[in-house]
């Protein structure tokens, strides 16, 4: 009986647990003007999960892309995105517009 | 615009078109009706243009993960699709002849979800910019060269494949095929990493060996979901599928060469 009860409490922790850590991710902006990123730079704390917001001003769609961080996102003309990121080692990550390669281009910093 | 547009349509063409190929190719070789195929096609453009439409809703489901969740369900459903194809093929390889419609139906759906994965992104990035007069010009000679590229790559290994003797055709397409499967399943997860619904991380960078975005990177993406830093999860979910899905074929070509055994053995 109090062994079953014991593996509940491990249960209901494995289960919490992550939604608990899904609630103290630190939140980055990050906006879409005229097919530009900005801010173009993004520093991010290292070795950290965070949760970023990409909010498109511009009508039309982009899509957020990053080899060196493995994401891909369609956003949509006035339409704001989230998307989580790391934790990352120190380092640069370059990311890009997909629509829009020449203009749309930026980076994570993790320091 | 034009080369944006060349380079995009054709990243998103290859995927799907590799796997109606290879798909397509088998069916010849095992002289399996290949009229579904229009149909898989139609209803992946018809589908395309509906999750495409529905993407704003879709996206901000799920506490805004909708479109990383609904994208990996469809990379999921099309590794199952190919699984089953692919043993049925092989089945098809020992005892031709027999009329197969769930196999037929399967292949239309794997070809119908693969069409509207990459035809929804598609359908987003004309639709919209094709409202502006002085990009539309590039934009649809752009998408007219990429269509063109993409589809000859495939036609040109469709007849690849037809060149090989049948047993060594399927079984090379069942082998490719693992492959596609493979790479629909990490990108499933990729997704779900970016939805946070499984960990980050990473396991080993080869993009000083061989960049995602060169050109060999780019067509061993389409090909197999090729990624050049993969997170443990990424890596660990790849190789069970792989496992899963070679063990299974093997296992259903050894029952099919077994029975046929079995069957000229009767017949003595």
């Amino acid at each position: 009986m109090r062994k079953t009860a014991i593996w509940w409490v491990y249960l209901m922790a494995i289960i919490l647990l992550p939604a608990a850590a899904l609630a103290d991710k630190p939140v980055f902006n990050l906006e879409i003007r005229e097919h530009l990123f900005s801010p173009s730079e993004l520093r991010i704390p290292a070795n950290t999960k965070i949760k970023l917001l990409v909010h498109n001003l511009d009508r039309t769609p982009e899509e957020f892309e990053s080899y060196e961080l493995n994401r891909e996102k369609v956003i949509l003309g006035g339409h704001k995105a989230v998307i989580f990121i790391g934790p990352l080692p120190p380092g640069d990550y370059p990311f890009f517009g997909e629509f829009n390669p020449k203009s749309a281009q930026g980076k994570i910093i993790s320091e | 615009m034009l080369l944006t547009s060349v380079v995009i349509i054709i990243r998103e063409v290859l995927e799907a078109a590799l796997l109606i190929s290879i798909l397509l190719s088998m069916c010849r070789q095992l002289s399996v009706s290949q009229a579904w195929f229009k149909w898989g096609v139609l209803a992946g453009l018809l589908g395309s243009v509906l999750y495409g439409s529905q993407m704003g809703r879709i996206s901000q489901m799920w506490d805004g993960v909708g479109q990383e969740l609904s994208d990996a369900t469809i990379q999921v459903l099309i590794y199952f699709c190919l699984l089953y194809s692919c043993r049925k093929l092989l089945f098809h390889l020992h005892s031709p002849h027999s009329k197969d419609t769930v196999l037929l139906w399967v292949m239309a759906a794997a070809i119908a979800l693969a069409v509207i994965r990459e035809g929804s992104e598609i359908y987003i990035y004309l639709s919209a910019f094709q409202q502006s007069s002085e990009s539309r010009m590039g934009l649809y000679s752009g998408s007219a060269i990429g269509l063109g590229i993409g589809f000859s790559f495939c036609a040109l290994f469709y007849y690849w494949l037809l060149s090989f003797s049948s047993r060594r055709a399927v079984l090379l397409g069942c082998g490719l095929l693992t492959l596609v499967a493979g790479g629909m399943v990490l990108q499933g997860c990729k997704m779900l990493t970016q939805a946070d619904w499984l960990p980050d991380g990473q396991t080993w960078d080869s993009s000083s060996l061989l960049p995602e975005d060169s050109l060999p990177g780019q067509l061993l993406y389409a090909m197999m979901g090729y990624e050049a830093s993969p997170s443990p999860a990424q890596v660990a979910i790849y190789a069970a599928a792989i496992l899963l899905m070679l063990a299974s074929l093997l296992l259903s070509y050894w029952r099919g060469a077994r029975s046929q055994s079995a069957l000229t053995s009767d017949t003595e």
